[in-house]
């Protein structure tokens, strides 16, 4: 008997720490001094005040909060009637709409928010707060409906029979029998729903545009670098949820005790509550302002935010700003009939997007401060003249290393200093499969962009090969914060990010391997679409200013392609950190290219089989 | 005699593609306690939800008060129910339960609360206002489904099955006190019920119906004595049934033997069947009585016995008082007014 208490006990605790310990740390993180999500240096509440100044933190609050209310209420109206309705059809019909109902709770979320994204596009509603909550009522109400449908079921049939034979109307029996009745799964369907929607991610993120952005959305845009304002925010989210459960739970003890005598003032409080916040929230939520309306679309991070502002001013316009994760997603809504005005993907994800016409000449009359631009930048072969691309930003992949540790000797191995085992388990590889093969491919002496398999396959035996002897780590964005703790003593990392970790931690430097490497280029374009082409110039013409490029590279880190900016940062900000310089003359140096997707999809096999150890 | 208050007329109902009712005519009169009798699917609790207006009608017409109603919600209708399962509101108090009605008009509270005390007392609950309906036994939620209904002073109460639910003795005591209750309010009670016997006991009138058709209306005596087929004849009490023809008027033949009837007005020779009630029929000497046979089995049944004789043409039950052992030759003997001719039903 004992020895069971033991062990049941035992088994609680492990199963609240593995659900609480993570949500413990980012709370005690977001009190950190720091900028390290890793080390805890002294309490602070600098990230809440961080985040109190940021406006975009503002806006994703209040879209998130109206969001959940308006959708919970709604979603909860829907369900519930349609539950009762159920309830009383045919046997045929309620099965199959029971089955029906369940595909939605079933089905993956991403393919949910992928068909919610199709639709709205391909009835052409404009994507923003309406599609955002229309999707939220879509994916809530189903929700409700299992809640609320077996509380239903169980009521004797003859109730609202019952009650309309004592002179009820329908409306009267439904609220004043039925609705008492399985209040709790209601309640408990509105609930769900709430906390469904206001931590929603996947949905959110495919069906909204135009600048509204949750929560999560936000959240997830800032994950790029890292920021802990995240947790900050996170601990502020983590709080409602819990007084929002515990609301739950209290209120109807309190409401028990107290004698219900003012419950019909106290209805009509609600109501007119309900309703005017919903009006205000609708309000607010479909505020346009006649305004010119400029859609830029930019990887997360990428670019220092108070520029916007300052364009918005001097042109008198709006600037509906959105960020990807990567090339690839950007493409995806893209190709999904999402429309923007200025996007800046990648040089081989241009070569793309020029191929498959997305894309519109720039008129260079338009963009005077093109003398800006150094001469290292212009004329790739991603867009040989630059017809349609400025460039943004520019750069390298490279080796970060721990000057303390890897011997100055082994540098000359460029990147075979990856396979030397001294440094065996004290690495981290860049999870990305074009990146690892590049590396893998350089050190070989090939292209980079083989197309011939046979290379392709030494690539993937060099691979496995380092796999096999250094125990490398295949990691994300996260390697940024652990090489400025200084947890291993090399990393595959793009140059400005590089730049980065080594103004925040001086032990490290960074290496372009002699066998060349990937030198890419991310560049401003405008989209064949684009309905405002002057003022999209003028973006880019004010973007690539010789004040925009300084603060631009001052806030992101990573190289301008502005000469004067990048002359003067080298010199202040990032002297002495060679990242900041791109070592591009090495002949060997390539860019990206267009992948056919036979050669995509070789590398994404071999790539699942490098990872999967 | 009383006036018409509800009259069906060819009422028909259709679930998806089953009739449940064809063709319904039936007069119902002010102060009386009408009970719908039949096996169940015979369609009698349909008829009652017609008239409350919980279903509409396929075809026919629904008059109250030689108006028609059968597009009329229920909530408007001067018609009260008592439901199979009570369908008490769980979340209300005993009172509240009752003054639902009075409060949905908007009654003032002072005459509710006198309202709800007077139908406490009638249905023997004084006192019982604040309790919680769900812990009350089942008789005690009855009697409060009861009060609910009739609070509202209807002109009709109908009542579905209101017994089914409650054990033998409660049941019996219920009968009496529904019986009362009908009495005191004076006002016209519609029963559904499948148990002949509360039939029997309860009303003044009986409605016995299968298949969705009546079979015959009229008084329980008339229900039990005068049987008008063998549907009527078997599902109320038992009966002994036979095939026979009418000789002439007053004299039958059947199982090769004639006997004298009360019964006139058949075509000669027509074939009929005759109902022999178990307990009119008496066990006597084999040389007493035409029919004779042998004892099969006897069961005693408490105030009777009931014994089994097998003849030449079939086996006939009895109940008497007498004791007769297995095996024995017996005769049965019973007199003109016993035998009760009908006419031969169709297919059935």
């Amino acid at each position: 008997m004992k020895k069971k208490s033991f062990f049941t006990r035992f088994y609680v605790v492990i199963c609240l720490a593995f659900f609480y310990l993570p949500i413990l740390v980012t709370m005690i993180f977001s009190f950190n001094s720091s900028k390290s999500l890793t080390n805890f240096t002294g309490f602070s509440l600098r990230w809440y005040e961080e985040l109190l100044n940021n406006v975009e933190v503002y806006k994703a609050v209040y879209v998130s909060l109206s969001i959940a209310i308006l959708a919970t209420v709604i979603s909860t109206v829907l369900g519930t009637i349609t539950a009762i309705g159920l309830s009383r059809s045919r046997k045929v019909v309620r099965e199959l709409l029971l089955n029906v109902n369940n595909f939605p709770i079933l089905n993956p979320e991403i393919v949910t928010a992928i068909g919610l994204m199709l639709l709205f596009s391909s009835i052409g509603m404009r994507k923003g707060y309406t599609t955002m909550l229309l999707a939220h009522i879509a994916f809530c109400t189903p929700y409700v409906i299992t809640s609320v449908y077996p509380k239903v079921r169980s009521l004797d049939p003859n109730l609202a029979n019952a009650a309309m034979d004592l002179g009820a109307t329908p409306y009267q029996a439904l609220t004043k029998v039925i609705l008492p009745m399985i209040k709790e799964g209601v309640f408990a369907g509105a609930l769900l729903a709430f906390t469904m929607s206001f931590d929603d991610f996947v949905i959110s993120y495919f069906v909204s545009g135009n600048g509204v952005k949750n929560i999560s959305i936000v959240v997830y845009n800032m994950t790029k670098r890292i920021n802990p304002t995240i947790n900050a925010l996170s601990t502020i989210v983590i709080v409602v949820i819990i007084l929002v459960l515990l609301a739950a739970n209290i209120v109807p003890h309190l409401r028990k005790k107290s004698l219900n005598r003012n419950h019909r003032r106290n209805t009509v409080i609600a109501v007119v509550l309900v309703a005017a916040l919903c009006t205000l929230m609708i309000r607010m939520g479909i505020t346009a302002n006649g305004k010119h309306v400029l859609k830029v679309y930019n990887a997360g991070e990428y670019m220092d935010l108070s520029l916007l502002e300052q364009f918005e001013e001097e042109y008198n316009c709006t600037v509906v700003y959105e960020t990807f994760e990567s090339n690839e997603m950007m493409y995806t809504k893209l190709a999904a009939g999402e429309t923007y005005d200025v996007l800046i993907p990648s040089d081989y994800m241009i070569e793309r997007l020029i191929k498959e016409d997305y894309l519109q000449y720039l008129d260079w009359d338009l963009i005077p401060n093109k003398k800006n631009l150094m001469e290292d930048v212009v004329n790739k072969r991603y867009d040989p003249g630059n017809r349609y691309s400025c460039p943004y930003f520019w750069g390298t992949v490279g080796i970060l290393y721990d000057t303390t540790v890897v011997d100055p000797e082994d540098l000359d191995d460029g990147w075979e200093l990856l396979r030397n085992p001294k440094y065996n388990g004290d690495l981290y590889m860049y999870d990305s499969e074009r990146d690892s093969f590049m590396i893998a491919l350089k050190a070989l002496g090939y292209s980079m962009n083989t197309t011939d398999f046979d290379e392709i396959d030494a690539a993937y035996e060099w691979l496995i090969e380092q796999r096999d002897t250094m125990a490398p780590i295949y990691a994300g964005d996260d390697v940024i914060d652990n090489m400025i703790s200084g947890n291993k003593a090399l990393a595959v990392v793009y140059s400005g990010d590089a730049s980065y970790i080594i103004s925040e931690n001086e032990d490290l430097d960074y290496l372009t391997p002699s066998q060349g490497t990937n030198v890419w280029y991310d560049a401003m374009v405008i989209t064949r679409d684009c309905s405002e082409t002057d003022l999209a110039h003028a973006f880019i013409n004010f973007m690539i200013s010789e004040e925009s490029a300084l603060s631009n590279t001052a806030e992101v880190g990573y190289t301008p392609t502005v000469s004067s900016a990048f002359e003067e940062m080298k010199e202040s900000d990032y002297a002495g950190i060679s990242s900041y310089v791109p070592q591009i003359e090495n002949p060997k140096n390539e860019i990206f290219g267009y992948q056919e997707p036979k050669v995509k999809q070789r590398y994404a096999e071999l790539w699942t089989k490098v990872k999967a150890q | 005699m009383k006036n018409k208050l509800i009259e069906l007329k060819d009422l028909t109902k259709n679930f998806d593609d089953q009739q449940v009712l064809r063709g319904i005519n039936l007069d119902i009169y002010e102060n009386e306690f009408l009970t719908l009798l039949g096996p169940s699917g015979c369609g009698k609790t349909t008829t009652l939800r017609i008239i409350a207006g919980f279903d509409e009608p396929s075809s026919g017409q629904v008059l109250f008060n030689g108006i028609e109603i059968s597009k009329v919600p229920p909530y408007k209708r001067e018609i009260n129910t008592v439901f199979q399962k009570y369908a008490l509101f769980p979340y209300l108090n005993v009172a509240d339960n009752i003054a639902f009605g009075l409060n949905l008009k908007k009654m003032d509270k002072s005459v509710i609360a006198q309202k709800v005390s007077r139908m406490l007392k009638m249905v023997g609950l004084e006192g019982f206002e604040k309790r919680d309906v769900t812990l009350l036994s089942g008789g005690q939620q009855q009697r409060v489904a009861i009060a609910r209904a009739l609070v509202n002073e209807p002109k009709v109460l109908l009542l579905d099955e209101p017994l089914g639910a409650l054990d033998a003795k409660i049941r019996k005591q219920m009968q009496t006190e529904l019986k009362k209750i009908q009495r005191e309010v004076g006002i016209t009670f519609i029963y559904v019920t499948h148990d002949q016997e509360e039939a029997l006991s309860m009303s003044d009138a009986v409605v016995v119906m299968n298949n969705g058709e009546i079979q015959q209306i009229g008084s329980p005596t008339d229900i039990y004595n005068e049987p008008e087929n063998r549907f009527v004849a078997d599902f109320i009490g038992e009966s002994n049934i036979i095939e026979g023809h009418m000789i002439k008027d007053f004299l039958v033949e059947f199982d090769g033997y004639t006997f004298e009837c009360v019964d006139k007005g058949f075509p000669e020779n027509e074939e009929i069947e005759v109902v022999l009630r178990p307990e009119d029929l008496d066990i006597v000497e084999p040389d007493k009585a035409q029919i004779t046979g042998v004892v099969k089995n006897v069961t005693f049944k408490g105030v009777h016995y009931e014994i089994i004789v097998e003849t030449e043409s079939r086996t006939y039950m009895v109940h008497t008082t007498d004791y007769a052992e297995v095996g024995r030759k017996v005769g049965l003997s019973f007199g003109p007014e016993d035998i009760h001719v009908m006419w031969k039903m169709g297919a059935y």
